[in-house]
């Protein structure tokens, strides 16, 4: 035996009583290291100690009332794990429906903003038909620079302008 | 760790398929262990078994996450010791004056009463109440990682390797902080170790 073996003889105190063989051992190294003897004593007295300590009073109803809780958490009573019951909670809130509808609210705006405004697609395809048509019918443009100088004219005089260009 | 088959995981998985009788056949095995480390941990006998029963059923609704690689006991004093710190961590938040705390002037008054029988018992049992009282004591001095140690050390149901896991350190960590605590235990246990009052059987 080693003083490896002491110190794992030792741990197994920590945890159990030592076997006859195991005490045995111990003793034929103890008489061989006499100054370890205290301290050996030391740890004797404390699992002695430790082992005296006597189990937590449980109440002979424990397990009955464990039961009696899971059956109570499972048989439909609101249940602080179950996220539907947590939710609808929540939304009885009045300071979470509030926010709830303003969020709901602001959403429909914007929602409604970008229904009824034309899309960029769109407006890029209206521009493109629109150089089309210009680029195949320059005439269209012929009469921009008079136009263009006129002060601000009622139509009719601007009709009447119009009408003598062609 | 052992490779032998775990009855507690045949029990667990029975559990997760929704076995009341499995279950409770777990908390009638385990109600004691658990209460042992539990009732060390909160100085109120009441709470404690409230939060023992929150253990068990804390098991029963994670019971789809239990996993067989683990022994059900490594799973079952980590679930304990993680509603015990939180229950330390709210009290610290929110410090409430206990009924069993030591009243100015009265120092001599322990923490909690263990058992009231004892008071009127033969001067042996006088004797041994004391010692007892004197060790609990000396255990709720100790940090909460020593104590834990040493008390699911002493139940000899987990291996070092199993309690390493439910204190989430190493090996050589656990058997350090059970060292250090019973060393300090030793000091506070002095006068009883030396008397030979602990070798009454």
């Amino acid at each position: 035996m080693n003083e490896v073996d002491y110190q794992e003889l030792r741990e197994a105190g920590w945890r159990r009583k030592l076997t006859p063989a195991e005490a045995a051992r111990l003793q034929g190294w103890l008489a061989l290291h006499p100054e370890q003897q205290m301290e050996w004593e030391a740890e004797a007295g404390l699992n002695q100690l430790l082992s005296q300590l006597p189990d937590a009073p449980v109440a002979s109803n424990f397990t009955a009332r464990v039961l009696q809780e899971l059956n109570r958490e499972t048989a439909g009573v609101p249940d602080r794990a179950e996220p539907a019951g947590w939710l609808a909670r929540w939304f009885r809130r009045p300071a979470a429906g509030l926010a709830w509808a303003a969020v709901l609210m602001v959403a429909g705006w914007i929602g409604y903003h970008q229904f009824t405004k034309p899309s960029g697609t769109a407006q890029a395809h209206d521009l493109a038909v629109l150089f089309k048509t210009v680029g195949q019918e320059p005439s269209l443009f012929e009469d921009f620079d008079a136009i263009r100088k006129l002060p601000q004219a009622d139509d009719e005089e601007l009709y009447a302008v119009l009408n003598v260009q062609p | 760790m052992s490779n032998a088959p775990d009855p507690d995981a045949d029990l667990m998985l029975r559990v997760k398929q929704g076995d009341r009788e499995a279950f409770e056949e777990l908390v009638e095995k385990y109600k004691q262990p658990v209460m042992n480390v539990v009732y060390r941990t909160l100085p109120d006998a009441t709470e404690a078994e409230d939060l023992a029963q929150h253990v068990f059923l804390q098991v029963y609704k994670s019971a789809h996450r239990y996993e067989v690689s683990a022994k059900f006991t490594t799973w079952l004093f980590t679930i304990a010791r993680n509603l015990c710190l939180n229950e330390i961590r709210r009290r610290s938040r929110h410090p409430a004056e206990s009924l069993d705390a030591t009243t100015p002037g009265n120092d001599e008054q322990p923490i909690r009463q263990v058992e009231d029988i004892r008071n009127v018992s033969p001067p042996e049992s006088l004797l041994q109440g004391e010692l007892e009282e004197k060790i609990e004591e000396a255990l709720a001095q100790l940090p909460e990682k020593q104590r834990t140690a040493i008390l699911l050390c002493r139940g000899d149901e987990l291996s070092y390797e199993e309690i390493a896991a439910v204190l989430q350190c190493s090996v050589s960590a656990t058997k350090s902080l059970i060292h250090r605590g019973r060393e300090t235990l030793k000091q506070s246990l002095k006068p009883y170790l030396s008397s030979g009052a602990w070798s009454k059987e």
